[in-house]
């Protein structure tokens, strides 16, 4: 619940009301000047305010999501990552006139909420296809979510299930005008979000082994004697942001976030040596003790 | 054959960008070094008005004016390279150096420098953040498309900066035996300070520096207190 403001005699103070009568300042030469460049900053800030709100809606709901893809998607869950999307695409398409053209970077920081779900829908697409979706590919859902979010009610329940985070079904046919606004995904956005999928994927591995007994992984394809498991996935992850140069806008930020991906991935591999070693040992539901030794921060930094 | 976790094609697109990116801030970091190289230039040179009588300000103005020539040059190739780029994106690399830019500028026409044909330089003229866009030959505060442009954010910044400035000059002046000039720079700060207080701030870098502005209005009030106090105020009919 957000507070109120009261007033001297201890009175509420309306948030809603009218704005109280404007400070009476002393006029003068640059009073005029003053006044029109503050009608200039008060666009801008109000802008700033409703993208910070819808973004922080959307990141609560893309947090929430990722709770719940966390298992093999059954019917349940994923009607329920449905209905979560929907209601994202409809802040999205709140969101979309914002930030077009020079405001896409202006509010560039207001905006982590497409981290977020940019994460949510990678660790979709993981663990439907075990591999990782591209920027390009992802583009398309995410203004496609947009545009379903300005679409009448019904039709977004409709569409929310294609697009619940797969990428081989051709992109749904855009329902709207072409030139309806969109939101599009920067670079940044896409690179931290999969960062952030790196500390989803090893909290899945560790559930689902101690749930399954094995590690999770895929069919042995032809041709393989072995299927590939997730601990190959998080040795290809972090060598993949080994391997890139660092963007020499944030470098902070990058090292940072590299910090957590190389510890969850040797959380990962201390959990695949450990089902080898011990596995035939350890009772069914057991979960390994990853509190001591290698730990760090939690992946959660934000 | 099972598809592989990260497709080859994608982590070197993804490099590609990234290096692109990197090349496009080195070259940025080129043009911003000359830029700053003449900024300071005209910022040292500025500071002689703090023991330079204001009969003596021609030559000075003119030397500023140089100086400022070159400010306009480099932002004129700070803009045609940076308005290739999304210009959010890079913004914060040159903010603080083009503030400095605008300060040089507004100072010197407030001393009476930067004269065109439509308005004749005079002591205690202040530049718009339009006459700063004509003087640098970019757009400000542009909404409808993403080039280069001067924000009002700069401009205001920039404003903050003079009178920090003056308010220095202010002491300087009365050293010189000119309490005349620090009589004016009372009022204009003054009113600055007035005008700002229509602004409706958030918590951000304007409110903190906008905040500042009122020991600059103590400073010359201490000033003026000190003239009238031993009476060497001129009056109306003196000036």
């Amino acid at each position: 619940m957000s507070g109120f403001k009261r007033d001297w005699s201890g009175n509420a103070k309306r948030r809603d009301g009218p704005k109280p009568a404007p400070k009476q300042v002393v006029r003068n030469a640059y009073t005029p000047m003053f006044e029109s460049l503050r009608n200039e900053l008060d666009e801008h800030h109000d802008r700033r305010e409703r993208i910070v709100k819808a973004s922080r809606d959307i990141t609560a709901l893309s947090k929430k999501m990722v709770r719940k893809i966390e298992s093999k998607l059954p019917a349940n869950i994923q009607s329920e990552v449905d209905s979560r999307l929907a209601e994202i695409a409809k802040l999205l398409a709140t969101l979309a006139p914002e930030i077009q053209g020079i405001n896409r970077y202006r509010y560039a920081r207001s905006l982590m909420c497409l981290e977020e779900l940019v994460e949510a829908l990678t660790f979709a697409h993981y663990l439907k296809t075990q591999t990782l979706i591209s920027h390009a590919e992802l583009d398309p859902i995410i203004e496609d979510l947009a545009r379903q979010g300005a679409a009448p009610e019904d039709e977004v329940m409709a569409d929310a299930n294609d697009t619940a985070g797969t990428a081989e079904k051709p992109a749904a046919p855009p329902p709207t005008a072409a030139d309806a606004h969109t939101v599009s995904l920067t670079q940044d956005d896409y690179l931290y979000g999969v960062f952030d999928l790196t500390g989803e994927m090893m909290r899945f591995a560790t559930t689902s082994t101690a749930l399954s007994g094995t590690m999770a992984g895929g069919q042995a394809a032809v041709g393989e004697d072995e299927p590939r498991t997730i601990v190959q996935d998080m040795h290809e992850l972090g060598t993949f942001f080994e391997m890139l140069p660092v963007g020499s806008g944030n470098r902070f930020q990058w090292e940072k976030k590299l910090e957590v991906t190389r510890q969850s991935v040797q959380k990962v591999e201390r959990l695949g040596y450990d089902r080898i070693i011990r596995g035939s040992e350890r009772p069914k539901g057991w979960i390994p003790d990853l509190s001591s030794g290698d730990q760090g921060q939690d992946e959660e930094l934000e | 054959m099972a598809p592989p976790m990260i497709d080859p094609a994608l982590f070197d697109q993804l490099k590609s960008k990234i290096e692109e990116d990197s090349s496009i801030r080195k070259e940025l970091d080129q043009i911003l070094d000359d830029l700053n190289q003449h900024v300071s230039f005209t910022q040292g040179l500025q500071s002689r008005i703090h023991s330079t009588p204001r009969t003596k300000y021609a030559t000075l103005l003119s030397q500023l004016e140089g100086g400022i020539q070159k400010e306009i040059e480099t932002i004129g190739k700070l803009s045609a390279f940076a308005s290739q780029y999304p210009y959010y994106k890079y913004n914060h690399k040159w903010t603080r150096m083009v503030q400095e830019a605008i300060s040089t500028v507004i100072l010197c026409a407030w001393l009476g420098g930067m004269s065109t044909d439509s308005k004749p330089g005079e002591l205690g003229r202040l530049l718009t953040l339009e006459d700063i866009g004509q003087t640098f030959n970019v757009p400000v505060n542009l909404k409808d498309r993403d080039a280069f442009h001067i924000t009002i954010e700069e401009y205001l910044l920039g404003l903050i900066a003079v009178i920090d400035d003056l308010s220095r000059l202010a002491v300087n002046s009365v050293t010189l035996g000119d309490t005349a000039m620090a009589v004016q720079i009372s009022g204009f700060i003054k009113d600055l300070h007035a005008g700002f207080q229509v602004l409706n701030l958030k918590n951000d870098i304007l409110r903190k520096r906008v905040d500042s502005i009122k020991y600059a209005v103590k400073k010359v009030e201490d000033v003026v207190y000190d003239l009238s106090l031993r009476n060497l105020i001129p009056t109306q009919a003196a000036q």
